[in-house]
């Protein structure tokens, strides 16, 4: 049980980065995981080729709530291509499927998710957001 | 004192292969005891064949067994004329059959359906969409302060526009069970709209009698009541049934095919079209003469015992909040939150405690709304349910608050 509550997530979720509004954002969009009603829109700005700045807001468990603001810190300063990339990349940390060394050290408390089949639409709720706003 | 299961757990091949797990979700659908699975095999092993079909004995006897189930499981529901009882895959099959094909043939732009704020999706989406379809007005019966139905905003919304309300027997996400005599009487004084029932909550629970809730429609399904998935029904009225056009079309529901026409089978095949479920069918009537056995007052009776006892330890810890009206109102269901830990999570910690509770929103959105939460847990209650359950429940949310209070 430990080992997707640790206490690294749970700090995120008690006392998450970056849960604020950002008026002026490049793109925003939102995430609903049917299965739960939880909701979370994230905002991003771009500048330069580079994510200047990224938040979200919504209601979310645990999971989602501590993801998304892991990806808030994470996200930060990347191209938009790396911070794809970076998404990619989370999929596949839940699949058991990363490229070694690709993902940062502070993501390494979503690895306890990995084994929670249920949970990893928690998880990617915020990413998917981050990508759509990329994309969009 | 120790409140035992009132069914034997031995009964219950699941429970008994993994007796350290605490179900509690049979709301969503309840564990199967071994004389439905031996109906369900033996019907394959001994009478398997297609029925209404064939000249010969198997045929025959399969038809037979069909037609037995339909009997047995017709006067489990108080219904006399089993003919009228259709076959469908369950509740929501059973609902999209009646908003397809008595809502296409009567419902026009300027009529009004009503149904509730308490509804299932299955009770609620075939309505909003046949609305959108005709034209027609939506109207949602809104809750009280205390979770129930609103009766008096009934008496409002019903008026002589009104061609349909479509109500609850049993909330699926909070057990407030709905007093039908009282919607009943408030919409036949007030128009001759037809009342649709959704019975998949209660006819696992409270024992039915169709002829006596004088309402028009009745739905259920089969798994929740210890039958097999895929299997459940619709009760209508002779009158009503017949004059309904068919919601599928195929083999068994017609009487003649003509190159341009045709023309349609007797009740109940005219909603039957294909080839039946009969296996299932017979299982459901095994199902229904085992909780015949136990009696439904004692199915009643257990679980008001288990949810009284579940509630009172429940609300016993700090940051819970108990939704829906108090227990004797309700039927099976514990919802509920626990501050600062999501329903989500809870469910997965109480997972690895061995409880099997639902976390979210229990297809139920537009009460989820008005209940200002997005999602609830919900423990529920059945026949093979006892106090070890209960205790279960209780030590693994412990377990949870002890884990989110660590932090910090």
């Amino acid at each position: 049980m430990s080992a997707m509550y640790q206490d690294a997530l749970l700090s995120h979720y008690r006392a998450p980065h970056h849960r604020r509004e950002i008026v002026a954002s490049t793109a925003a969009t939102t995430r609903r995981n049917p299965v739960c009603g939880d909701e979370i829109r994230v905002m991003v700005v771009i500048a330069d080729g580079r994510i200047a700045d990224v938040a979200f807001t919504g209601r979310g468990c645990s999971i989602a709530t501590a993801s998304a603001s892991m990806m808030t810190d994470a996200a930060r300063g990347e191209t938009i291509a790396d911070a794809l990339l970076m998404t990619e990349q989370v999929e596949r940390m839940l699949t058991g499927d990363e490229t070694p060394g690709a993902l940062p050290d502070t993501l390494a408390p979503l690895r306890g998710v990995a084994p929670f089949a249920g949970r990893h639409g928690c998880a990617l709720m915020p990413w998917m957001a981050l990508r759509d706003c990329l994309r969009s | 004192m120790t409140l035992y299961s009132l069914a034997p757990r031995a009964d219950f091949p699941l429970l008994t292969s993994q007796p350290s797990l605490h179900y509690l979700d049979s709301a969503a659908t309840s564990q199967k005891p071994q004389v439905v699975l031996d109906a369900l095999q033996s019907f394959y092993q001994t009478r398997n064949a297609n029925p209404h079909r064939g000249a010969y004995a198997l045929s025959a006897a399969a038809t037979d067994a069909y037609h037995d189930a339909r009997a047995t499981i017709a006067g489990f529901l108080g219904v006399a004329d089993s003919d009228t009882l259709i076959f469908t895959r369950g509740t929501t099959e059973a609902m999209n059959l009646i908003a397809s094909s008595w809502g296409s043939a009567n419902v026009t732009a300027g009529d009004e359906i009503v149904i509730t704020a308490l509804e299932h999706h299955a009770n609620f989406v075939p309505w909003q969409q046949l609305a959108r379809r005709t034209g027609a007005t939506l109207r949602i019966v809104e809750l009280t302060a205390l979770q129930t139905l609103d009766l008096d905003q009934l008496r409002d919304l019903v008026n002589g526009r009104t061609k349909l309300v479509a109500v609850t027997h049993v909330s699926n996400a909070v057990g407030s069970i709905t007093p039908l005599a009282e919607v009943v009487r408030l919409v036949r004084a007030r128009s001759s709209a037809i009342i649709v029932v959704d019975g998949a909550q209660a006819a696992p629970h409270l024992a039915v009698n169709f002829e006596a809730l004088g309402i028009d429609f009745y739905a259920f399904s089969g798994h929740k009541l210890l039958g097999p998935m895929g299997i459940g029904g619709l009760v209508g009225r002779r009158a009503l049934l017949e004059s309904m056009p068919p919601y599928h079309f195929g083999g068994d529901m017609i009487e003649w095919v003509h190159d341009f026409d045709s023309t349609w089978n007797v009740l109940p095949h005219k909603f039957e079209a294909g080839t039946p479920n009969a296996a299932d069918a017979v299982a459901l009537a095994a199902a229904v003469r085992y909780l015949q056995a136990l009696g439904m007052d004692h199915v009643r009776a257990h679980e008001v015992r288990l949810l009284e006892l579940a509630e009172l330890r429940v609300r016993a810890l700090p940051g819970v909040t108990v939704y829906g009206p108090s227990p004797a109102e309700r039927s099976g269901v514990l919802s509920f939150s626990l501050a600062d830990v999501h329903p989500h999570d809870l469910a997965t910690i109480l997972d690895q405690h061995g409880v099997c509770i639902r976390a979210g929103h229990h297809c139920a959105q537009p009460l989820m709304r008005r209940l200002g939460v997005s999602a609830t847990a919900r423990a529920s209650f059945y026949v093979y349910s006892d106090e070890s359950d209960v205790d279960a429940l209780c030590g693994a949310l412990e377990a949870a608050q002890t884990l989110f209070a660590t932090v910090d």
